[in-house]
């Protein structure tokens, strides 16, 4: 009688011995090689903060400056395999260059450094939802990545998208973002038409979509922030309502995170958090080491392991 | 069954079957992919690191070159001398001499330019946009970067309940910037309210000086929507301006006042 089974077994021996260590085979399995690398560099609310804060003795003096963080991103991609460049919002608000030229320069430095995506924060929206519009038209070359702003009917409807997968080395790595409720936050003339859908519902579904589509991470660029003491929806409360999600970067509140928050999700699987204050004082490095697994029914098998570098 | 014969001592599939292998073996690497493939790349390992931006980093050039026009303009405007710190001036809740500075401000210039009796003056905690004033010179930018919104100054007339709402609201947020009035927060209501140096008295109507964010509504206070705005086109920037300009005028400088003028009891 003919056994497949055994057949497979003892075909799979044989064969393996003869062809593991055949070049073809060897190139042919490039694409699932068995480990992979990532590095995800990040920021929140720069906050127009193009030079380093002045030398006046003041708690920030000197601290920061996106000509520095342009070099130090340049050394990184030096020595990272694969590289994704985000931020979670409020790019726009908080010196002169904002009253003077509406986001133009914020906008441009973040094209140069070669940013991937970005998320919107409520403030910018401070020059109108025309201008955000115009200035990440005419000069943002990455994707504004948001889910929960209906833009139907507004400037932003082009310019924005609700998700996007970005492919690095054989990793697929979907990427979502998440904007504040804008009623009461920023004035209406501002935000114009944006419908604030429920980051929560959204987030979930959007997230649901990028693992059906193979995402191998599912990154939330989040302007939620980070913990409120009230019933606010915040990254914490949002993570453990969602499923999906494997990091959120977050923003809005300014947190200075010691290291990434891991929090369990609704399923029980872990989520990474991180922010890193604001104005690019800081910049954030995840190095992400990526094994097959088999994601089990708590979507996990495996405990992430993370650790800090110190000394940075 | 797989039939077997040693072929030079070791053990190898009958001749007769070899071809059998050969064609299934297009079909095993096909298996074998699909079995990799089901199983999903997973983030095994994560190391943080956080890197602070110093003058220890090095300049990226390009990014300088870029720059450099936009900033050439920005300073030309911005690095004019308006006024004088005695000391560093420091935002807290629920009071601070950030938080004074900038109320003072609102209340005086309210008073002069809307022409009338301006009882006390508010702000909202997030609109001050810098932690510290530092002490020293005080640049046009900096006033830009404390208060870089174009928020009006409005004027309201406020009933009884309503100032009461109000400075339960500012209570429960923790204490917001104020001038002219003073109160005690006791589980997250204003209590012991004083207004223009007398008690509160909640049969009388009180104006204050509001920026136009709070009035329609920002930072949570939706119950201002319902009241009237009187609005003359006068920034809160302005008022800064205008504020500090004053001081210099008296030879006086922009100085710490620690008056703790919302205090917390448990």
């Amino acid at each position: 009688m003919y056994n497949r089974r055994k057949f497979i077994a003892q075909s799979a021996m044989a064969a393996g011995s003869v062809l593991l260590g055949s070049r073809a085979l060897h190139a042919a399995s490039m694409d699932v090689a068995p480990v992979q690398y990532l590095t995800i560099l990040h920021t929140n609310d720069t906050h127009s903060r193009l030079d380093p804060f002045p030398m006046d003795g003041s708690r920030n003096e000197g601290l920061g400056g996106v000509a520095r963080r342009a070099a130090l991103i340049e050394k990184i991609r030096g020595e990272a395999e694969h590289v994704l460049l985000l931020d979670a919002g409020d790019i726009f608000q908080g010196t002169p260059y904002f009253n003077i030229y509406n986001g133009e320069p914020e906008i441009k430095a973040l094209t140069q450094m070669g940013y991937d995506a970005v998320t919107i924060g409520n403030h910018d929206y401070d020059g109108g939802i025309e201008n955000l519009a115009a200035q990440m038209q005419a000069h943002g070359r990455f994707e504004t990545i948001v889910c929960n702003y209906d833009f139907a009917g507004t400037p932003m409807e082009n310019v924005a998208v609700p998700y996007k997968i970005f492919k690095r080395g054989g990793l697929k790595i979907g990427v979502l973002g998440v904007g504040i409720e804008l009623d009461g936050l920023v004035p209406a003339n501002l935000y114009g038409n944006t419908r604030y859908l429920d980051p929560v519902a959204k987030a979930n579904e959007t997230a649901a979509l990028l693992r059906s589509k193979g995402c191998d991470l599912v990154i939330c660029l989040s302007h939620l922030g980070y913990r409120y003491s009230g019933n606010k929806i915040s990254d914490l409360k949002l993570a453990a309502a969602t499923s999906n999600i494997d990091l959120i970067i977050g923003g809005h509140t300014h947190d200075f995170l010691e290291q990434p928050e891991v929090v369990r999700n609704k399923n029980g699987a872990e989520v990474i958090i991180n922010q890193v204050g604001w104005a690019g004082i800081k910049l954030g490095r995840l190095d992400y080491r990526f094994e097959r697994g088999k994601r089990g029914k708590v979507e996990r098998a495996n405990s992430l392991l993370v650790t800090k570098k110190t000394g940075e | 069954m797989w039939k077997t014969e040693k072929v030079d001592g070791y053990l190898r599939p009958k001749v007769d079957q070899v071809h059998r292998i050969k064609h299934h073996f297009f079909y095993l690497l096909v298996c074998a992919g699909l079995v990799a493939c089901s199983r999903p790349m997973l983030p095994q390992q994560l190391v943080y690191s956080g890197y602070n931006i110093s003058a220890a980093n090095a300049t990226d050039s390009t990014l300088g070159k870029l720059l450099q026009p936009y900033r050439d303009s920005v300073e030309r405007s911005m690095s004019v001398v308006v006024g004088n710190a005695s000391a560093t001036l420091e935002k807290a809740k629920p009071s601070s001499t950030l938080g004074n500075f900038m109320a003072d401000a609102v209340l005086q210039m309210a008073n002069k330019k809307f022409n009338r009796t301006v009882h006390f003056s508010l702000l909202n905690y997030g609109g001050i946009r810098l932690t510290q004033l530092p002490q020293g010179a005080v640049t046009r930018g900096k006033i830009f970067e404390l208060m870089p919104f174009d928020n009006l100054i409005v004027v309201q007339v406020l009933n009884g309940a309503q100032v009461q709402e109000l400075l339960d609201f500012i209570a429960a947020q923790g204490g917001w910037p104020v001038a002219g009035v003073s109160f005690t927060i006791r589980n997250k209501k204003a209590t012991d309210i004083t207004i223009a140096g007398k008690p509160f008295d909640v049969q009388q109507t009180y104006t204050i000086a509001n920026s136009d964010y709070v009035a329609n509504g920002g930072d949570g206070a939706a119950f201002m929507r319902a009241i009237p705005q009187v609005t003359n086109g006068y920034l809160v920037r302005d008022a800064l301006f205008d504020y500090v300009a004053f001081l210099q005028s008296q030879n006086m400088t922009i100085s710490a006042n620690n008056e703790m003028r919302i205090n917390h009891v448990q």
